[in-house]
């Protein structure tokens, strides 16, 4: 693969105006910035689900694979055992994530491979066309739910940090955001968990957002404190929202599914994967 | 002479110990054995039994008549004494353990004790188990066989054990499982020497993630491997349809028990078979290929690492229980086919794809897509020509032919001798050997299937159009395997 940009020549079909044009100009930044640093794009892999969010593997021109709904994260995982040198990138939706594939998510946080994860939360099933997933408010309404959801949703941040994740982060769909994320989660060692709230113009929309954010690192919030993590991630639950916070709640290094495994290690050191073993 | 003897006993006696240690040392005697395990699904207490056959020559099943049983406790008396033939012996003797039961067969045999010892040292608590069996074997001079010395170079291996050592021997770099029976000690064997073959054997937390993350790795070039059996594999199935799209090489293990559902967990039957070619949506490439015993097992392992790697195919290696956890003698070496490592990471799909590796809803490059993998379908049956797809036994211009795949192998080749019939084991059920037709056509068609419907005669009539006769297909379905005797009395029924 030749290493002079990161484009492929096929249109986006995302609606006008949809929060993932930003994802996608924002994670192809950082990218760049990590090719003009020296690395190839040979040193990645890219992992997308299926939605909305998971078209991001066909306007980004890396290796990877654009897999089934719900399983980015074994997906994911069996590339870094695959090939334990590899930055490997994940692309889930809510649904994708938190409704389909929850069970991959809460192992993946415990295994703690070395993978970037981005969750887009929309709060939908957009690609079906707005049906409600495990972070949609009580009260929504849509063809498949007229009664209007009845359930409470699920706390995505307090989970992962239940699970025991490592690193635990959310953001808005805003460019500087996310790059900033990015560049964190890619100095972290371990599984990053980043959920970006990307509100769907047409399913979903910016419930006032903007006026609700505020930015947990600017505030002074102390990231190794599990506590004080919890205690911000109650901050928004999902259904009313009063205030957001952003940025990472809880960031601690534990060790690396592939430190565990002493072949992994070895294909580390000596910087080669399986392929390349010669038998 | 087959000399069979049933050691029985309730879970945590140690059965299985015991006809592993006799079998080792029968096997080193180059005697041919054969051992089939008959367990619950429960950890202790319960009743359990193992059937093993000897003789100086090949043998790999049972009867139904037996020469001596070995109880450990009264149950098995109960349960098995209308088995024992005229004359058979039942050796108990209450309080006693499995080492004072293994000295006393070891005697029964006419089986030095420097022999036993020298099993006894491969296991723990030495000092122990020597005085048990020492007394076991000094407690009667009785004789009930003499077992002669062969120069037979033999290993006594079961089906599992074939499949990881073909598994290893084909280069596997990761093998991943969720832990389900029969497949499971696949994932043992390969465990047990990940450090010493320099591969990776990882258990995750469903079989879901189980194929995804083999997907995963299998991208990056490594050669991945998975098991499980029917329910894990049902689990497995939408991304098995993904490998058929994407072009992943894929071998996947699939060890059947009786279903449908939990059905009978530690029993045997192979009703799977259907499954095996039509699981996953959509239409796409795959390999089915069945071993009949252990050295078949590493033979079509490695095959199945070929065509996954030379097409960017999931190839599904069947096998059911009584294979996977039965004790053969194998005598000779399998003959390996090599494999190269043909994928490097790329960019894959799930969805239909243009040049770029990119979604397309474009009706032309869907047509292209379509075209492209049912051409390589082609090019995958052409290529399995070159293999034995069957095997052929028996009376090659007998009017008769028995028709059979996979674990029933043991007991009809047992059961052959006398019988005028063609036998013939379908060893590729994906691609279907279309040659099979010349050998059936026009003959008296027997089926022997270890299920209720006749998965392979469904294949045949499918394939070549020729139905076989309802009255002519043995089916068993009870959860356990064919034996010897008895089945050569329901072919000879059905012979013209
Ligand atoms: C196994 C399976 N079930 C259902 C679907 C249909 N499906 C496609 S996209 C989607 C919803 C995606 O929602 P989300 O992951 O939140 O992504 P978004 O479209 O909101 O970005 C569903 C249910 C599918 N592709 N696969
Ligand atoms: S439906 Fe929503 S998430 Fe999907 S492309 Fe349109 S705006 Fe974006
Ligand atoms: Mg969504």
């Amino acid at each position: 693969m030749t290493n002079e940009n990161i484009n492929t020549p096929t249109i986006p079909t995302w609606c006008p105006g949809c929060y993932n044009f930003i994802i996608l100009a924002a994670i192809k930044n950082v990218i760049n910035e990590e090719l003009k640093k020296g690395k190839t794009k040979n040193d990645f892999a890219l992992v997308s689900g299926i939605g909305c969010h998971g078209k991001i593997f066909d306007y980004i021109n890396l290796n990877g694979i654009n897999t089934l709904h719900g399983r980015v994260l074994p997906t994911c995982m069996g590339i870094r055992v695959g090939n334990p040198n590899l930055t490997v990138l994940g692309f889930s939706g809510d649904g994708d994530c938190y409704a389909e594939g929850m069970e991959h998510l809460i192992h993946t946080a415990r295994y703690n491979p070395d993978v970037k994860y981005f969750v887009h939360n929309n709060q939908v099933f957009a690609l079906t066309a707005g049906q409600p997933t495990p972070t949609t408010e009580i009260g929504y309404k849509d063809k498949t739910t007229p009664l209007g959801v009845k359930l409470y949703p699920m706390n995505p941040i307090k989970l992962m940090l239940a699970a025991g994740c490592g690193f635990v982060a959310r953001v808005f769909a805003e460019k500087e955001q996310i790059e900033w994320v990015f560049k964190e989660a890619l100095k972290h060692k371990g599984f990053t968990f980043v959920e970006i709230i990307q509100p769907s113009v047409i399913f979903h929309q910016d419930k006032n957002y903007m006026q609700k954010f505020y930015s947990l690192q600017k505030e002074g919030h102390d990231k190794t404190n599990f506590d004080a993590a919890w205690k911000k991630a109650d901050e928004f639950d999902y259904n009313v929202v009063k205030k957001i916070p952003t940025g990472i709640f809880y960031q601690k290094e534990k060790p690396m599914f592939e430190d565990l495994w002493p072949q992994l290690v070895e294909l580390k050191k000596k910087k080669m994967s399986w392929r390349d073993l010669k038998r | 002479m087959r000399f069979s003897i049933l050691f029985g006993g309730k879970a945590g006696q140690g059965v299985n110990v015991l006809s592993n240690i006799l079998g080792n040392a029968l096997t080193k005697k180059g005697q041919y054995v054969f051992v089939s395990r008959d367990y619950q699904s429960l950890i202790r207490g319960g009743h359990n039994f193992n059937v093993l056959t000897f003789s100086d020559k090949p043998v790999a099943s049972n009867d139904s008549q037996i020469d001596m049983i070995i109880a450990l406790d009264e149950n098995t008396i109960n349960l098995h004494r209308s088995e024992l033939k005229k004359g058979g012996k039942i050796i108990e003797k209450e309080g006693k353990g499995n080492m004072y039961f293994a000295g006393r067969i070891f005697k029964l045999l006419c089986v030095e004790f420097s022999v036993l010892e020298e099993e006894l040292r491969e296991l723990k608590f030495f000092e122990e188990n020597i005085k048990d069996a020492k007394e076991g074997y000094n407690e009667t001079s009785e004789v009930a066989c003499k077992v002669s010395l062969n120069k037979n170079k033999l290993k006594f291996v079961n089906g599992n054990q074939g499949i990881s050592e073909g598994a290893v021997k084909s280069g596997v770099d990761i093998y991943y499982a969720y832990p389900m029976t029969p497949a499971t000690n696949v994932m043992g064997e390969l465990a047990e020497k990940q450090i010493e073959n320099n591969n990776i054997v990882i258990e995750l937390e469903s079989e879901v993630a189980v194929i995804n993350a083999a997907i995963g790795s299998a991208i990056t070039g490594a050669k991945t491997m998975i098991g499980t059996s029917g329910g894990g594999f049902d689990l497995m199935t939408e991304a098995l349809s993904l490998t058929g799209v994407a072009e992943v090489p894929l071998v996947i293990y699939l060890a059947s028990r009786p279903g449908p559902s939990t059905g009978v967990a530690t029993y045997t039957g192979q009703g799977d078979l259907d499954l095996a070619r039509h699981s996953g949506h959509g239409e796409f490439n795959r390999l089915v290929i069945a071993p009949g015993d252990p050295k078949e097992c590493e033979e079509l392992t490695s095959q199945a690492f070929y065509f996954s790697q030379k097409f960017g195919i999931p190839t599904i290696i069947l096998s059911d229980k009584h294979l996977a956890e039965g004790l053969y003698t194998m005598d000779k070496n399998s003959v390996i086919t090599p494999s190269k490592k043909m994928t490097s990471l790329k960019r894959y799909n799930s969805y239909e794809t243009d040049e770029f590796g990119c979604a397309t809803e474009d009706a032309e490059k869907i047509i292209k897509n379509v075209d492209a993998r049912m051409k390589m379908g082609k090019e995958i049956e052409k290529e399995a020509e070159k293999f034995s797809q069957f095997n052929v036994y028996g009376n090659r211009t007998s009017k008769n032919v028995v028709l059979f795949w996979g674990s029933t192998k043991g007991a009809i080749i047992d059961a052959m001798e006398n019988l005028d019939a063609k036998f013939v084991q379908v060893l590729y059920l994906e691609p279907f050997p279309m040659r099979i037709k010349k050998e059936i056509e026009g003959k008296n068609i027997i089926l022997v299937e270890n299920n209720a419907t006749g998965q392979l005669g469904k294949l045949v009539a499918e394939k070549t159009g020729i139905f076989i006769d309802d009255k002519n297909k043995i089916l068993r379905y009870d959860g356990r395997p064919f034996l010897a005797d008895e089945l050569r009395e329901e072919l000879g029924g059905r012979l013209k």
